[in-house]
């Protein structure tokens, strides 16, 4: 089957791109927008500022979200802050600037165009949240604060505390509760999206699951926008909210949506390590904690004493010792691996060993407690909480964990998937982190696909593609229905012994020890045969007590573990297949002397894109070979 | 499963869905490790109760790291457990003893309905916030985030009522079942900066009008939402919304006019 | 809708509440006045009979400040009771939880019985105007001036014991209602800031012990003076 991977980039000078995009896509009147619909599939600042602006410019928006209300969409959780190329610090930064550091801190696997077009919509999303009231941290005379945060040299983070997720979402939100009052938008809570309806080969609908009822509803539209995050949750721990998931995005992939860089995970470097089987989640320490926290472990295997008895010189801080330049700010994915490599070699801390410190101790002493209280005041009483020590006095201790997926359904430069009409923004979409995503720049990326670009490209689709008209009672939706029916009444009637969490759990072993922060042939096929066998007995011994009728908890949750073990098999696949190391896909046999990533540009300079080809065949790796124009592919060095 | 040594007694209130009849019923749990969160001890019962073919528990949660405002119970009597800043997610079984019976019930209020066992309705808090909780600032309205300058104290005040995650422990708390709290941070929010101020009259009357609508109580000043807002969100902020409504109500006039032209 | 926001003040939630705070303000102001004129007590009989008297002889004004008195002390009962029903049914009823336990940092005694404390001084306002100000109406002349005895109808009331203390027990009830009342007041006219809400929190508890301290002081002084 031929499968369309143009990226449709547009012509002439990468700075001159969008402009010219922009200017040559077709506009629909204001008094034929309301002639459409359009789906938003998720409320988090994706789906959030695409649901309100699109509301705002006139169409009609069924938006669609999981929790009990668009607030509580898991972008509220980022802490630390958003990247915007404001410069207003003055220390050299510049749209090109941000544009290089993210290809750069990629690992140069992703779309130069979208990059750059990201880094020039980051500022118009910074003066878009200071109108929507978002409290932004500021200075005495009442400027905009600014932070650093890891792959960069310049202070470029904007935040609110340590709340920056939830402020920036709270503004989305709070514009599309105006459009919700306006009656532009029809806020559907307490839904979770079952699958995609395709009528003559576009986008036309959705079938969603009522999650109190337990009824499936049809609601049909002129395009979907899936705006439902990241996959981290197939690891079954990760710091991701517990109802974050990959089904949504995987019926796309089913109905022929291409998924891309499937094993293009980010672990995140600073997360509260494991302590114990219950564990139902990871809770991350922002990055910006390491602008005043040194990382170490002891220098000595197996040291046992109190972080506070070990002297100076017998502390490895092994990230300034190894990247002297960038110091504890070294990026997301080559932190974690450092961290890794010193437990492997016996120097983790803690009752598991599996953790390193995150030490305030010299800071304090450099700035006083008061200064640090401000910076970090709410981390610190969380960390606390959870783990009753206290990191005013001692370190804290911490450990890498699953926090990003970079890979997702594949889309063009209009945030198009493969599926016409099929729209794809923010973590669920592929485009432009690469093999490794920067600090501060999902928020970032998020808004400005919501803002700035799906506004655009969404109205040029509509306005240049012949829509049939359609209603909920066409086959497409009744098979589709249909389908999902038949998936849901297949789970109930298994009546196994084991739990969906048993298998979720045992899935995330598989997926953190061969899929996970380095990875190996042998490793990755046994994942791959292991998830097999695995997915078999789930459908000979999974247990869903009760039945359709309610809000049967256990049945949606088994609903989902189903589709992470196949999404499991595809990443496990996908890092098989790419034979190089890069951000966060680590491959054990390539890697250089002092054991960093080793790409392979001439065989890996691309996109890899799987297509679903049915249940019982492989499905097919495409490639979408990255260009780079203007920025010259070089090895990444942060030393 | 578990691998402490704390055994539990809980009531825990069960009731199917929101028209039937609910009631507390006892649950045993054993081998609770200090370490797990009160969410992850419910976690540990409802595993027992699937493995039984019962009905799990129905409650609310999601990100269990205290920011998104779902999960909401009230333990022992108190909305997220009592404790200073802490949402139930945060909650933490060390802060119980070995043998404790421990009593779970839904927040509670006329404008929280019951959904089924410990999930409530809370569209009440998104209803006050469509009515005007929000800067009529369309995308690409735009100017320089530094075009207006606030000095830091009023934006840190700003951001402490901000901090609003929209738990409804506020209202679960307070003896009224009033909303003022959660309504007062978000009025308080948009009037302490320049970019909110032209709306706040309008703002004011509306949300406060939709509020009481919707069977939300009065303010009597117990200041038993600021004890237990996890956010740890100060009644300054209500009374900052009383005074916004206060000049509103006596002096925001909008004439009604045909808007036309050429 | 804009409109019947306006209109709606005097039905809203911080509408009424703020009418409960004046109307509660102005009544902390009259009890000073009252208990400043009681003093007159300490003085003796003339002193307070001539302090009545100049009362009575404003005549129609005093009528009409008392009519005023009137309005506002129905209007801070009238709006407060509706307030409690409407509180206890937007609490989802009177038995809400199973059990319920305040956190200690919000909730005090005094805040939680200013319903009762409330009924206790109505039902005390009711009798106090019955058996004092409509009491026994004895006669005395003061310089050449025939007037009302106010002091002889005052210390015969309180020779009785259980009158004595039921004052004292309502002027306890006066003080916890004023000690949650007054900084509320404050608060639901929103004069609560950061900088000085403190202070008029103990400004309320002082206003409370002083006013209601003196009334009750008189009381057990007129009651061990006339046995």
């Amino acid at each position: 089957m031929a499968i369309n991977l143009d990226p449709k980039v547009p012509q002439g000078p990468l700075e001159q791109k969008w402009d010219k995009h922009k200017f040559e896509s077709k506009l629909i009147n204001p008094a034929n927008k309301r002639k459409f619909t359009v789906i938003v599939v998720g409320t988090g600042l994706a789906g959030g500022s695409a649901a309100a602006t699109l509301a705002e410019l006139g169409y009609n928006v069924l938006s669609f979200c999981i929790q009990d209300s668009p607030r509580r969409a898991h972008s509220i959780a980022a802490q630390g802050g958003i990247n915007g190329a404001k410069n207003y610090p003055n220390d050299g930064d510049s749209v090109k600037r941000l544009f290089y550091d993210t290809i750069k801190g990629g690992d140069y696997r992703s779309r130069e165009a979208n990059v750059y077009r990201l880094a020039q919509v980051s500022n118009n999303i910074i003066d878009q949240m200071v109108s929507q009231g978002v409290p932004f941290a500021r200075e005495y005379g009442g400027y905009l604060d600014n932070r650093s945060f890891g792959g960069s040299q310049v202070s470029r983070t904007f935040y609110a505390r340590g709340q920056t997720g939830q402020q920036l979402l709270l503004g989305a939100y709070s514009g599309m509760m105006k459009m919700v009052a306006k009656g532009k938008i029809k806020m559907y809570n307490r839904r979770e999206m079952m699958d995609l309806v395709t009528i003559n080969g576009k986008a036309r609908g959705i079938i969603v699951k009522n999650l109190i009822t337990g009824e499936l509803e049809r609601y049909a539209a002129d395009a979907v926008l899936l705006c439902t995050g990241g996959y981290g949750n197939v690891f079954y721990l990760s710091t991701n909210a517990k109802h974050s998931n990959a089904s949504a995005a995987w019926r796309c992939y089913k109905r022929g949506a291409a998924f891309a860089n499937p094993c293009f995970t980010q672990i995140h470097p600073t997360c509260i390590p494991v302590h114990g089987d219950y564990q139902s989640k990871l809770t991350l320490m922002s990055e910006s904690l390491r602008n005043d926290g040194r990382v170490w472990v002891p220098k000595k295997e197996g040291d046992n004493r109190k972080p506070a008895e070990i002297p100076e010189e017998e502390r490895d801080y092994y990230l300034e010792r190894v990247y002297p330049s960038f110091g504890n700010l070294a990026p997301r994915d080559v932190s974690s691996r450092q961290a890794k490599f010193r437990c492997d070699e016996g120097k983790g801390v803690g009752p598991t060993k599996q953790a390193v410190y995150l030490d305030f101790r010299d800071a304090i002493k450099r700035d006083g407690r008061e200064v640090i209280a401000g910076k970090y005041g709410n981390l610190f009483e969380m960390y606390e909480r959870i783990t009753a020590d206290d990191p005013y006095k001692t370190p804290m201790m911490i450990f890498p964990a699953v926090h990003y997926t970079m890979g997702g359904l594949w889309v063009d430069y209009n945030l198009m998937s493969t599926v016409p009409g099929l729209h794809v923004l923010g973590e669920a979409n592929f485009s432009d982190h690469g093999a490794n995503r920067l600090g501060a720049s999902a928020l970032m990326q998020g808004l400005a696909d919501g803002y700035f670009v799906a506004p655009y490209t969404l109205g040029h689709y509509l306005a240049s593609t012949p829509l049939e008209k359609i209603t909920i009672e066409d086959n497409a939706f009744k098979d589709a229905e249909q389908a999902v029916r038949l998936q849901t009444d297949r789970l109930l009637k298994v009546k196994g012994k084991r739990t969906a969490d048993d298998f979720h759990k045992e899935l995330g072993h598989y997926m953190w020890d061969y899929v996970g922060m380095s990875r190996n042939e042998a490793g990755l096929k046994k994942a791959i045969d292991g998830i097999r066998k695995l997915r078999e007995e789930f459908w000979q011994d999974v247990n869903v007590p009760g039945d359709t009728g309610n809000m049967n908890l256990e049945l949606h949750k088994a609903a989902r573990v189903a589709d992470f073990l196949e999404l499991g098999e595809l990443m496990a696949l996908d890092a098989l297949e790419r034979n190089e190391s890069c951000g966060g896909h680590f491959r054990e046999e390539y890697q250089t002397e002092d054991n960093e990533a080793k790409r392979d540009d001439e065989h890996f300079a691309h996109a890899a894109v799987w297509e679903y080809t049915g249940a019982n065949s492989s499905p097919v790796r495409h490639k979408e070979e990255l260009v780079f124009e203007n920025l010259k592919l070089a090895t990444r060095s942060y030393k | 499963m578990s691998a402490g040594n704390m055994n539990l007694n809980l009531k825990i209130w069960r009731q199917p869905t929101g028209a039937a009849e609910g009631k507390l019923v006892d649950y045993r749990v054993e081998g609770v490790s200090p370490d797990q969160s009160f969410l992850e001890m419910i976690d540990v019962l409802n595993d027992q109760l699937v493995r039984k073919g019962e009905d799990p528990i129905a409650f609310d949660h999601d990100c269990r790291e205290g920011i998104c405002g779902m999960c909401s119970m009230m333990i022992n009597g108190k909305a997220h457990g009592g404790y200073k800043n802490t949402t139930t997610c945060q909650v933490h079984m060390r802060l119980y003893k070995d043998g404790d019976t421990i009593i779970v019930e839904p927040f509670r209020a006329k404008a929280f309905p019951i959904v089924k066992d410990l999930t409530v309705d809370r569209s009440g808090i998104d209803k006050v916030m469509m009515a005007g909780g929000f800067i009529s600032a369309n995308t690409g309205n735009a100017q320089d985030g530094n075009a207006v300058l606030i000095p830091k104290p009023i934006a840190d005040e700003a951001m402490d009522a901000a901090a609003c995650i929209g738990c409804g422990a506020c209202v679960a708390s307070c003896p009224n079942g009033s909303g003022m709290l959660f309504m007062g941070a978000k009025i308080s929010q948009l009037a302490l900066l320049p970019q909110g101020q032209p709306e706040s009259p309008r703002r004011s009357l509306n949300m406060v009008h939709t509020h009481d609508t919707l069977g939300f109580g009065n303010c009597t000043t117990h200041a038993e939402c600021e004890a237990t807002c996890p956010k740890g969100i100060s009644i300054e902020h209500i009374a900052r919304m009383n005074r916004e409504y206060l000049k509103a109500a006596f002096t925001y006039y909008e004439k009604s006019r045909s808007e036309g032209g050429a | 809708m804009m409109a019947a926001a306006v209109n709606h003040y005097f039905g809203s939630s911080i509408g009424r509440k703020q009418l409960v705070a004046t109307t509660g303000l102005l009544l902390c102001g009259f009890l000073v006045s009252h208990l400043a004129g009681n003093f007159f007590l300490l003085v003796g009989p003339n002193a307070f009979n001539l302090y009545a008297h100049k009362l009575e002889a404003l005549g129609g004004l005093l009528f009409v400040v008392e009519g005023i008195l009137a309005v506002i002390f129905t209007i801070h009962l009238g709006l407060a009771i509706k307030l409690n029903i409407e509180n206890v049914k937007a609490r989802g009823g009177a038995k809400r939880y199973a059990l319920k336990k305040n956190t200690g940092r919000g909730t005090t005694f005094m805040s939680q019985t200013m319903p009762w404390t409330g009924l206790i001084l109505l039902a005390f306002v009711i009798l106090h105007i019955k058996s004092l100000k409509l009491g026994t109406y004895y006669t005395t002349v003061v310089d050449g001036v025939t007037m009302r005895d106010l002091y002889k109808t005052t210390m015969e009331y309180f020779v009785s014991t259980p009158a004595t203390i039921w004052y004292v027990v309502a002027m306890v009830a006066a003080a916890l209602h004023t000690s949650h009342g007054f900084a509320s007041a404050f608060q639901s006219m929103g004069w609560n800031h950061g900088k000085y809400f403190k202070n008029v929190k103990r400004i309320g508890y002082l206003y409370a012990v002083l006013v209601s301290g003196g009334f009750a002081f008189l009381a057990v002084w007129c009651h061990l003076k006339g046995v």
